[in-house]
């Protein structure tokens, strides 16, 4: 056993000195210059709001947690889908990619008030949202991948007699895997994101319905705590990915 | 210079084509919502879109205007700092790596959530809309103008320091022209990502803008209304993005592969 990988690395233990530096530098300028709450609440009265409320600010982060993974499992899977056919089927290249173009060019925050009333303000519009804003990331990064393959690797396995779907299959989709990959982890947050955005915008629950509420009663410890509880979910989701990524895309 | 007459001859071609496909995708949406006979509710036609647009288009031009301010208020701020902290992380290490990680924190936090506290902070303002705008937009570009930087051949650095270039030098005669390519990368995300939190940012109790006529139009379930909205932030978006692309063309024009 190898004590050294016990030991926080050199670049752990700096970012870590470095949100100790930030938590100080806040609670100081909070408590020296007695900023009132709406201004700037101290990271101590924070702390002290999650912990009081931990079980509604916990149903809210595994609501808002719930709309985001679905969201990213549904827009992953349609993202890839999508950029496997127009990789299959070239013909279909030309209408769809300028289409894709066209509907990702439109900020996917402005898609949100059309999803709400589309598709009500349950959960189902969340996960919509979410899948929209992750399915073009990964469509792209995916289509990315799959384009980028030698030539001349192509050219040798079709002098072999391989068919279109063994060189998708045993050429493209391996070297398709690593970009995918990182497009999903670069997505990771921002579906957490879109999901909050779009429970702002109207929903029974959830984190941004948590801040929203909050904003309205001019309560803003309760807004920073939820926005502390949304920062960890999205790191927790993000190390996740990027675990996964890191154990299974092993020849990146 | 024949160079620039063809580069502008397949500008010229690539605009042409960019509006025959706009024309049948016009044509196309037209033609779907009158022959499937879809309800105005889930799309309605386009040409009444257009047609509320032009009946009255002082709020959608004065919105138009208002966000893209704020857009590019937001994204001139953030290419600023993001370029600097590129710059300053690469020759810092100690400042990259006690300040790095706390940026990739900032990205985790909703930004709309972070919204209504800049926008208690700052008042109804412009200024308040692009600070939103920059949150989004200096990360990708730190991140991007950093690993440009990195990339740079450590030959290339030893030859000109070899002949006595000065760290300034070292930084506008190869550091930052090396990474130029990746920062554009990043520019082009930060475009997108700008005007996301104008219009997000609006959501706080704004008057004008193009966030507001969307939230307006969600609560009054005017669906036309809606996605005239809609339409109006993607020929933003659009504009804004094609805009940096062409600059991407002509500052970058060494890669070819774009």
């Amino acid at each position: 056993m190898n004590l050294n990988r016990l030991r926080p690395s050199r670049a752990t233990s700096r970012a870590l000195m470095g949100l100790a530096g930030v938590a100080i530098l806040w609670e100081a300028s909070a408590r020296v210059f007695d900023l009132p709450a709406y201004v700037l609440p101290s990271v101590s009265s924070i702390l002290a709001a999650i912990v009081d409320q931990r079980t509604s600010l916990g149903n809210a982060a595994a609501m808002t947690l719930m709309e985001a993974i679905g969201g990213f499992c549904l827009g992953s899977a349609g993202g890839m889908l999508l950029a496997v056919i127009l990789t299959m089927l070239p013909a279909t290249r030309r209408v769809l990619l300028p289409t894709a173009t066209a509907l990702n060019s439109v900020p996917v925050v402005a898609y949100a008030p059309l999803i709400l009333l589309w598709f009500g303000i349950g959960p189902e519009s969340k996960v919509i949202m979410v899948a929209l804003a992750v399915g073009f990331t990964v469509f792209l990064h995916a289509l990315a991948g799959l384009d980028r393959v030698d030539q001349r690797a192509v050219d040798l396995m079709r002098s072999f007699g391989a068919d279109r779907a063994a060189i998708l299959w045993r050429l493209r989709v391996p070297a398709a895997i690593p970009l995918t990959a990182a497009g999903m982890r670069v997505s990771t947050v921002r579906s957490m994101i879109v999901a909050i955005v779009t429970e702002m915008l109207g929903a029974t629950g959830g984190l941004g319905w948590t801040i929203y509420q909050a904003v309205l009663q001019i309560d803003f410890v309760q807004v920073w705590s939820a926005i502390f509880v949304a920062s960890a979910a999205s790191l927790i989701f993000f190390g996740t990915i990027n675990f996964l990524e890191k154990r299974y895309v092993f020849w990146k | 210079m024949s160079n620039a007459a063809a580069m502008f001859r397949s500008a010229a071609l690539t605009a042409l084509r960019g509006a025959a496909a706009i024309l049948i995708a016009a044509a196309l949406w037209e033609g779907v919502v009158v022959l499937g006979n879809i309800k105005p509710y889930y799309l309605p036609r386009l040409s009444d879109i257009v047609m509320s647009i032009i009946a009255v288009p002082d709020a959608y031009i004065t919105g138009f205007f208002r966000t893209m301010s704020e857009t590019l208020l937001g994204f001139a701020m953030g290419v600023v700092v993001g370029v600097a902290n590129g710059v300053l992380f690469k020759h810092s290490r100690t400042l990259r790596e006690l300040i790095f990680p706390l940026f990739v924190i900032s990205q985790t936090i909703p930004v709309i959530a972070f919204g209504a506290v800049v926008v208690l902070w700052f008042g109804n303002t412009i200024l308040a809309k692009a600070l939103i705008a920059f949150y989004l937009t200096f990360f990708p570009v730190t991140v991007n103008t950093l690993n440009g930087m990195d990339a740079v051949d450590q030959r290339q650095v030893d030859l000109l320091r070899s002949f006595g270039a000065t760290r300034w030098q070292l930084l506008f005669r190869l550091q930052l022209p090396a990474a130029l390519p990746q920062i554009f990368v990043a520019l082009r995300l930060a475009c997108t990502l700008s005007l996301l939190g104008a219009i997000a940012g609006e959501w706080f109790g704004d008057t004008t803008g193009l966030g507001v006529l969307l939230l307006q139009a969600m609560y009054n379930e005017q669906v036309i209304a809606l996605w005239a909205a809609i339409l109006m932030s993607g020929l933003l978006g659009t504009s804004f993005y094609g805009l940096v692309a062409l600059a991407e063309r002509r500052v970058v024009f060494w890669r070819s592969e774009l």
